[in-house]
């Protein structure tokens, strides 16, 4: 295999963006993995980058994000994320004795033992399961929809969500079905990129169209200013090893937890933080202890969950198949016209090109989020804080939308996606998740033929 | 409206919304959704048709777009240094 200097130039170039850009939104408070993610990396797929590349940044973008969402958790008990909601609890026992930076210093080293395991296992588990995954695209509809199902069912409100797959896929067939009629698309051109982006902010578009009725905005709980309080931290000296900071029995929980993060890939990897990081550590006594084995055993789970959710079903099936794959990392799977199910990075890179994609994301984003986030955690999260107002971050995403919308059939589908998004983020409300809405919208046109 | 609630701890400047698990002042929300709008749905159209360009100056517009924003509004947080206790 002969990779020119040019090419892995980009993948480091790549990897760098990829760090820094997310380890910024991995710091702002209550960014979610999909709607970060996702957008991004489908308007990169669509601009044309070597399918390499946009790998490479995506390993590194996933591993930044995981790893610095901590930091805001350890530091003023705002979760960074979604993912790093479950560690609240724990990290802010040790903020109240004091030690918000062995928190961070944990959770930090319990991600780089994370990273280390999924990397490897995942390659290992992926071409172990390589030979099952021609079968299982043949049947990548009923797959689909299985998985809807499978993943309703493990919802709190089950009975809704499984009712829900139905009229949802009706929706997006039926906004297809117009597009060709009236000819803004030419007909068996799906559009799926900006579907795709409704669902993902869907409840962000249900919240911003509900601050137009006044009743609603008289209603809600209005709020002065958030107050955040940041204990001063010393600077640390030298490099940070990772397997000093965490004693051996935490290096111990955190690779167990992680390995078992890469085995239940294809569950939803929140769930398993929480019900692998309570049960590994109920049975330590002294609260500091257990605090600092829970967060570091759980930033280890959640970074490798993620990792494997990712790598897996890439290189093993070709097709979605895992919460972190359907979700934030959509557009490496389907992003018309650049990837479909039966032509995507799964079929365009060998075994080497993975391996060497992951290395060089994983080993760019760990060295340097790690680093500084042991050394200017406080710094940047002062940063970010200070400079970075929420509603930037809201406008930076719905102009992504928008024009991802306009792109995919023109002024009409702006209006299309705000139904779409709306219709999502009510389903969200009610306890659809996005797994179960991603699956639907996969399997929808195969769904909708069904009836006819 | 019987239920209507009591402002007590209220003070006037009170006015921020939460979305997304942030604070938000709904003017200054308007104000970053249409900077935004404009900066990157603005590039994506005034870029030479031939792909992917088009793609890569509203990507442009957005960042331009959220750095205008950043500049202009200001964060609803505000954070103090308290010395390490214990």
């Amino acid at each position: 295999m002969e990779l020119d200097l040019l090419l892995i130039l980009q993948m480091v170039l790549a990897s760098l963006v990829g760090t820094v850009l997310y380890t910024i939104i991995g710091i702002a408070p209550g960014t979610d993995e999909t709607a970060v993610l996702a957008p991004v990396t489908m308007v990169l797929v669509l601009t044309g980058f070597e399918p390499i590349v946009i790998l490479t940044f995506f390993i590194s973008a996933i591993i930044a994000k995981k790893l610095t969402d901590s930091i805001p958790v350890a530091i003023a008990g705002i979760p960074g994320g979604v993912m790093s909601a479950p560690m609240v609890e724990h990290a802010m026992i040790l903020k109240k004795h004091g030690m918000p930076e062995v928190s961070i210093r944990k959770m930090a080293s319990g991600s780089v033992i994370g990273t280390i395991i999924a990397v490897p296992l995942s390659l290992l588990l992926a071409n172990f399961l390589l030979p099952f995954g021609d079968t299982l695209s043949q049947y990548a509809n009923q797959v689909f929809l299985g998985g809807a199902i499978f993943l309703a069912l493990m919802t709190k409100n089950r009975w809704f969500a499984l009712l829900s797959i139905i009229p949802f896929a009706f929706l997006i067939q039926g906004l297809r079905q117009l597009y060709w009629e009236i000819g803004v698309v030419p007909e068996g051109t799906t559009v799926f990129t900006s579907f795709f982006l409704g669902i993902t902010l869907g409840p962000v578009i249900l919240k911003l169209v509900e601050l137009l009725s006044r009743k609603v905005r008289e209603r809600l709980p209005k709020y002065g200013i958030k107050e955040i309080k940041l204990i001063k931290r010393k600077a640390e000296k030298g490099f940070p090893n990772p397997f000093k900071i965490l004693d051996k029995k935490e290096v111990g929980t955190s690779s167990l937890a992680s390995f078992l993060g890469v085995l239940t890939f294809f569950m939803s990897p929140v769930g398993m933080t929480i019900f692998l990081g309570e049960t590994l550590t109920s049975k330590i006594k002294d609260p500091v202890k257990r605090a600092a084995r829970a967060v570091s055993s759980m930033d280890g789970l959640t970074n490798a969950g993620y990792i494997a959710g990712t790598l897996i079903p890439l290189i093993a099936i070709g097709l979605p198949l895992s919460p972190t794959a359907i979700g934030p990392g959509g557009a490496l799977f389907n992003a018309p016209p650049v990837f479909t199910p039966d032509h995507n990075i799964h079929h365009l890179l060998s075994m080497g090109e993975f391996v060497l994609a992951t290395i060089i994301g994983a080993v760019v984003a760990i060295s340097i989020t790690f680093y500084i986030t042991i050394k200017y955690a406080q710094q940047i999260c002062a940063f970010v804080f200070k400079y970075v107002p929420h509603e930037a971050m809201l406008g930076l995403f719905i102009g992504l939308v928008l024009m991802l919308s306009y792109m995919d059939a023109g002024v009409i589908n702006i209006l299309g996606v705000l139904l779409v998004g709306l219709v999502a983020g009510f389903l969200h409300r009610k306890g659809v998740n996005y797994g179960v809405q991603f699956m639907t919208l996969y399997a929808a046109p195969w769904l909708v033929s069904l009836f006819f | 409206m019987s239920g209507k609630e009591i402002n007590k701890s209220h003070v006037k400047d009170d006015e921020n919304i939460e979305v997304w698990e942030d604070l938000v002042h709904i003017k200054d929300l308007v104000l970053s959704l249409i900077i935004c709008s404009i900066t990157t749905l603005g590039a994506y159209l005034i870029a030479p048709n031939e792909p992917p360009k088009p793609l890569i100056y509203g990507l442009v517009g957005a960042v331009i777009g959220f750095v205008i924003s950043s500049i202009a509004i200001k964060p609803k947080r505000t954070f103090q240094y308290v010395e390490e206790e214990e």
